[in-house]
């Protein structure tokens, strides 16, 4: 569903990726593993076509460069931060972004999707007053509506509550169990240990260990955080 | 077009949320114009109020006082002390303090032998106008006190004074300059507005949002500058809405007014997207984008009226938006311009909006 070949992006001297490649497929979940500084966020800027490569590619569901408008409607995104408009409604919020897609119905859709991340109640209060957890929630939810095949999460659980975290991944693994490709970022090793089928681990703009948990985890020893701290070193990265 | 209007919706809805935004686009403008409007108003057609002083009281300085109560010109507030006639003009509740000086009826009897009569007048630097027509009338009531009522008549030079009825090109009140003033005042609040919203947009990552959708980012902006238009547009008919029905301002074309505030919408959309190119975060833009603005406004007619401008400072307001944008919305009121003056204004402000429309969207790309 999502291909990624060989991406190489400078930014001046910074060989910010350095012919990283990888692909995630339908039902599957593909953990982006990788220090502060790894090339993360610049490779998930590339894949939504935010960022063009120097050179490589990435190709959506077989149709081509997310850089085509037509492309990116097959990609859902939910960004590191919050990227919701406080002063309107959970409601006005999913339906906007509905209507930016042309979803049919968009305000029914809002509504389905509200229930499914258990903030139907809400629906009329404006996001300015959400917790950090509803936010990350509604966050997610703006990623679904218009049902794409392949989702990009950036830290979907950053800074939240663990009820919020169990709910975010429940609906993760019900995404990916109807056949959506994830690929997922996340500091946290446990959660990526149970949500992610594969992991891909990134240093300094290149792939340096791709494999099912259970493959690192064997090649390493321990649990994932040994087997991550094994491959990308102890020291602290700024 | 949908996506770009479903986007330039939602930012309307934004701006009509943040009460703050919405006050200073819409009700802070009629405010502003209200208070200008009062304040000229009181400027105009009012008698001068004049502090006098007799330093000794006799049946001649009394006479002289009188002449002054009953003259039209004056309204005359009686000073006790030199001190009290001081404080009444510093506290600018006199523009002059007139002194009739304590030998004034044997100076005044001196005249018809070639002596002069002398007056003090003290009056506030900042009413040197005024004062001119204060000294001026002096010398005409005390040419009547030397010489009597019979003598007034005689006079060296007839000038001939009456009031030219003005077809057009005459405000019909003070509000008519006001209101078209407000229009700055809409222009600076919907364009801060706008541009610290897009500041906003890239901060809290909404942008990206809006990238990763399969809008272009050509669309987005287009979808920004279409609010901030339809904002500006509403601003302005809001305001000439208001002054129409309520304080006498006469639109003289409404076809030119709405080619006249389609053309400051547009050149105010050009000026947003340049200050959202400029400034990439919301502080930034509400603070040193507020200080342009404001400054820009000020050369522009948003504060001193056009018209009260002394010329170097008219010339220099050229180089402010705001100005053209006042000029049209005079034009199609009180100035009642037809197509030969109102073409250089309204290039001005296409010319404006296209040029901030193209370098603005490039600086918001390259930023985003």
């Amino acid at each position: 569903m999502i291909e990624v070949r060989s991406i190489r992006k400078s930014f001046g001297r910074i060989q910010a990726l350095d012919g990283i490649g990888f692909s995630a497929h339908r039902g599957e979940v593909l953990g982006l593993l990788g220090p502060n500084g790894a090339g993360k966020s610049t490779c998930i800027a590339v894949c939504t076509g935010m960022i063009a490569p120097d050179s490589g590619s990435v190709s959506i569901g077989g149709r081509g460069s997310p850089r085509d408008p037509e492309v990116r409607r097959l990609l859902g995104v939910a960004p590191q931060q919050m990227a919701l408009y406080e002063s309107l409604t959970a409601r006005e919020n999913l339906a906007f972004f509905g209507r930016l897609y042309g979803v049919a119905d968009p305000v029914r859709r809002a509504d389905e999707l509200l229930d499914a991340v258990g903030l139907l109640p809400r629906a009329r209060d404006r996001v300015g007053g959400f917790s950090g957890g509803m936010q990350r929630r509604l966050n997610l939810a703006a990623a679904l509506v218009h049902d794409p095949p392949v989702l990009l999460l950036d830290e979907p659980t950053a800074g939240v509550d663990p009820q919020s975290r169990g709910a975010i991944l429940e609906t993760v693994g019900r995404l990916a169990a109807e056949g959506r490709a994830i690929i997922y970022t996340t500091h946290y090793m446990e959660e990526a240990q149970r949500t992610c089928s594969r992991v891909v681990v990134m240093d300094h703009g290149r792939a340096i260990a791709e494999g099912t948990v259970q493959d690192l985890r064997a090649a390493h020893g321990g649990d994932l955080e040994s087997a991550f701290l094994a491959l990308t070193g102890r020291e602290i990265r700024d | 077009m949908r996506a770009v209007l479903v986007l330039a919706a939602k930012d309307l809805r934004v701006l009509l949320r943040d009460r703050a935004a919405a006050f200073f686009t819409f009700a802070f403008p009629v405010a502003i114009a209200l208070l200008f409007g009062y304040v000229f108003s009181g400027t105009t057609g009012e008698p001068l109020q004049v502090a006098v002083l007799v330093e000794r009281d006799s049946p001649a300085a009394r006479a002289f006082v009188g002449m002054m109560e009953s003259d039209g010109a004056f309204a005359v507030v009686r000073a006790a002390t030199r001190e009290e006639g001081e404080s009444l003009v510093r506290g600018t509740e006199a523009i002059a303090l007139v002194t009739v000086p304590s030998d004034w009826e044997e100076r005044l009897a001196g005249v018809r032998a070639g002596g002069s009569a002398g007056l003090r007048v003290e009056f506030d630097p900042a009413r040197r106008a005024e004062g001119g027509l204060l000294v001026g009338k002096m010398h005409e009531l005390g040419f009547r006190a030397a010489f009597g009522e019979a003598a007034s008549a005689w006079k060296p030079v007839a000038v001939d004074a009456s009031e030219l009825a003005m077809e057009r090109g005459v405000p019909a009140n003070s509000f008519a300059i006001s209101f078209s003033q407000g229009v700055a005042w809409a222009l600076f609040g919907a364009v801060l507005s706008f541009c610290a919203g897009i500041a906003e947009e890239r901060q809290r990552g909404t942008l990206v949002r809006l990238l990763v959708s399969p809008m272009r980012p050509a669309s987005i902006l287009l979808g920004k500058a279409v609010a901030c238009f339809l904002a500006c547009m509403a601003a302005e008919w809001l305001l000439v809405a208001v002054g129409a029905a309520f304080f006498g301002v006469s639109v003289s074309s409404w076809a030119w007014l709405a080619v006249a505030s389609a053309a400051t919408a547009f050149g105010f959309s050009g000026v947003m997207m340049l200050l959202a190119g400029g400034f990439r975060t919301q502080g930034g833009a509400q603070g040193a984008g507020r200080a342009v603005l404001l400054v820009l406004a000020m050369l522009g007619g948003g504060t001193v009226p056009l018209v009260f401008m002394p010329g170097f400072l008219r010339t220099l307001s050229d180089v402010s938006p705001f100005k053209w944008a006042v000029l049209v919305a005079e034009g199609c009121t009180w100035r009642a311009w037809g197509a030969a003056e109102m073409w250089m204004p309204l290039a001005a402000l296409v010319v404006i909006g296209a040029v901030g429309l193209a370098s603005g969207a490039a600086l918001v790309r390259r930023t985003a």
